[in-house]
């Protein structure tokens, strides 16, 4: 029942993208995958959701995912993208009932408004979604996705969702409200995989960090262990530090020591 | 105003799976009445009703009667029938395999496709071996013009694809290099062709119904049903696709069988509608658009609806050039062309942002 990548490599002419990666995730743990701007975490990303054949082998409960059919795993991981381009005047409500009939739950047809009103939605159902902002389209996909995978555990299976950079387009009020939603389904049994561009809010929202770099995983654990200075400035290449909130929660944060103004230095 | 915000969801966008539902009937009414008109409008004076009422009473028809309904019109009637439905789904498929309403396959050199096929038959077919035109006979000209689009389509869309995302401006430019290059070699057949091959080719290439026979109905009518019925098989496939390969694969969609089918099921309805009526032009275009406008782009009722939707307006368009300058005919693509045209000028111009370009 977890979702394991073992030695997995990915060339672009010649280019090493992916370096012999081993990445483990499991259910009931939301797992963040963070990294520089070209370090592979969206390949990766991309290996487990089988966009892209890689070598070695990548199993999602116990099921390698080459030799799965695409409606088998449609059924037990839903797939967000960083964007998604839709053509044709397709309504909100319409995009995320698509991810109906991928699912278990074709039967439900009240499935697609539950999931807008959980992303804040609730009242986009009929607008068209090329009219929507860049944060409501992605907001969109993501009540697809959850349409999708909607029961957190089914058939006594995890459910997983693989998210690339889900709230990287959201303000902060939605953030959080994103962020709660996938507690909730990792609280509920369910597995979150999420490339992640904000330290800070990995640092809130992660129960384990994978740390990438030029291709490989620098490091992987529970965030009080992976979010240190060394660790963190080592990978993104600047110098990096690491506080802890003031509160019971003591929760890390990460400020950039480099580019301060002078009053602070 | 949450409440009122509440109050609302659930609604409009039913509505529109609603309308779609009533739009098959609504559709398959008109395409009735549309047959019914087509049987009855004519040059000569006999009227569906008073054969039908000499029928009823037990009278047999006159000679003349029996040879304009069942001889000339009855045969006319399911070509257009066939050929309207063969194009418009065509037209909806590749719109959909595409993701752009624009796709068409006569603008994209599907139907050019079709001709060159055709031509190939009509001028080559004589010089085949023998046992080859013995085992194809009639079946010769639609299968050499269902080939010629299947080609082009694969060419098309092989031409204008990368990494999953297809590019309409490559698709519309590799369109009209093959267009080029089939009028080329159509060209070159033509100028090889004797008196009696430049005769037929000549009337099939204007472009009409008026050479309505059973045995274009019977040779055309199940390639074209066929390929309705796999677009049925279709529409959840399509729909993913609006937003990507990667994205339909994701929703569990078999991506490579769909794309294979879709070129297929374009493939074989363009072609059997070319090789039977010669490139009528427009319908595959105007038909899924107006469709969209009022009944939303979900290709599940989309398909069907552009089927019978589609052979109505050609039945209609077949109507206006019979009478418009009777007792002569005008060539039906000059009706649809009219129509179309201003159509697509209108699409281009009002289409909402976002289509992969």
């Amino acid at each position: 029942m977890s979702l394991i990548v073992t030695k997995t490599s990915f060339d672009i002419a010649r280019k090493p993208i992916l370096r012999a990666v081993d990445f483990r995730a499991e259910p009931g743990e939301i797992t963040a995958i963070v990294g520089p701007n070209g370090s592979g975490k969206t390949s990766l990303l991309r290996a487990i959701s089988g966009d892209i054949r890689a070598s070695g082998e990548i199993s999602i409960n116990g099921r390698n995912i080459a030799a799965t059919k695409a409606a088998e795993l449609a059924r037990i991981r839903g797939v967000l993208a960083q964007s998604t381009q839709v053509a044709f005047d397709f309504t909100a409500f319409e995009v995320v009932r698509f991810g109906l009939r991928a699912g278990v739950h074709a039967n439900n047809p009240d499935l697609p408004h539950a999931a807008l009103s959980k992303v804040g939605l609730a009242g986009f159902a009929d607008r068209y979604y090329l009219e929507l902002s860049g944060g409501e389209q992605q907001r969109v996909q993501l009540a697809r996705v959850l349409t999708q995978v909607w029961e957190p555990v089914f058939d006594g299976e995890a459910s997983w969702l693989l998210l690339d950079e889900p709230v990287a387009s959201l303000d902060i009020g939605h953030q959080l409200e994103i962020v709660e939603l996938l507690r909730d389904y990792v609280e509920r049994g369910g597995g979150v995989v999420a490339v992640m561009h904000d330290l800070n809010l990995t640092a809130m929202m992660a129960d384990k960090v994978a740390v990438m770099q030029s291709g490989r995983v620098l490091e992987v654990g529970p965030i009080q262990e992976v979010i240190n200075d060394a660790t963190l400035s080592h990978a993104y290449d600047c110098q990096l530090r690491v506080g802890e909130v003031p509160s019971a929660s003591a929760a890390p944060f990460v400020l950039p020591q480099t580019a301060l103004p002078k009053t602070f230095r | 105003m949450d409440q009122a915000v509440e109050a609302k969801v659930g609604q409009p966008a039913k509505d529109r799976v609603l309308k779609a539902r009533q739009a098959h009937a609504i559709l398959a009414l008109l395409l009735a009445g549309s047959c019914v008109a087509s049987l009855t409008i004519g040059a000569t004076n006999t009227s569906l009703w008073t054969a039908l009422a000499k029928l009823l009473s037990g009278e047999t028809l006159s000679q003349t009667e029996q040879i304009v309904l069942w001889q000339i019109r009855m045969p006319r009637t399911l070509l257009g029938v066939v050929v309207g439905a063969g194009l418009a789904v065509s037209g909806a498929i590749m719109q959909g395999l595409f993701r752009n309403p624009l796709a068409d396959p006569g603008i994209v050199g599907v139907s050019a496709g079709a001709g060159l096929g055709a031509i190939m038959a009509i001028v080559l077919g004589a010089s085949l071996p023998l046992w080859i035109q013995v085992l194809f006979g009639p079946y010769l000209l639609p299968l050499s013009a269902f080939l010629g689009s299947w080609i082009v389509v694969l060419i098309l869309y092989a031409a204008a694809t990368r990494n999953g995302q297809t590019s309409v401006a490559t698709m519309l430019l590799a369109g009209i290099a093959i267009a080029a290059l089939t009028g080329a070699l159509s060209g070159i057949l033509i100028y090889l062709s004797n008196d009696q091959q430049l005769r037929d080719l000549t009337f099939w290439q204007l472009g009409s119904l008026s050479g309505a026979t059973w045995n274009k109905v019977l040779t055309a009518g199940p390639i074209i049903a066929l390929a309705i019925a796999l677009s049925t098989a279709l529409g959840h496939g399509l729909n993913g696709l609006a937003m990507g390969e990667t994205t339909a694969m994701h929703l569990g969609i078999a991506v490579q069988r769909i794309k294979r089918l879709a070129v297929l099921a374009t493939a074989a309805a363009t072609g059997a509608a070319v090789a039977v009526s010669g490139g009528i032009g427009f319908i595959g275009i105007v038909v899924p658009h107006l469709l969209r406008l009022s009944t939303g782009p979900d290709h599940g009722p989309l398909l069907i609806n552009s089927a019978l939707l589609g052979a109505a307006l050609l039945l209609w368009a077949d109507v206006v050039a019979r009478i418009i300058v009777a007792p002569v005919e005008l060539p039906i693509g000059i009706v649809t062309a009219i129509i179309g045209s201003p159509v697509f000028l209108w699409i281009l111009l009002r289409r909402r942002g976002g289509f992969v370009m």
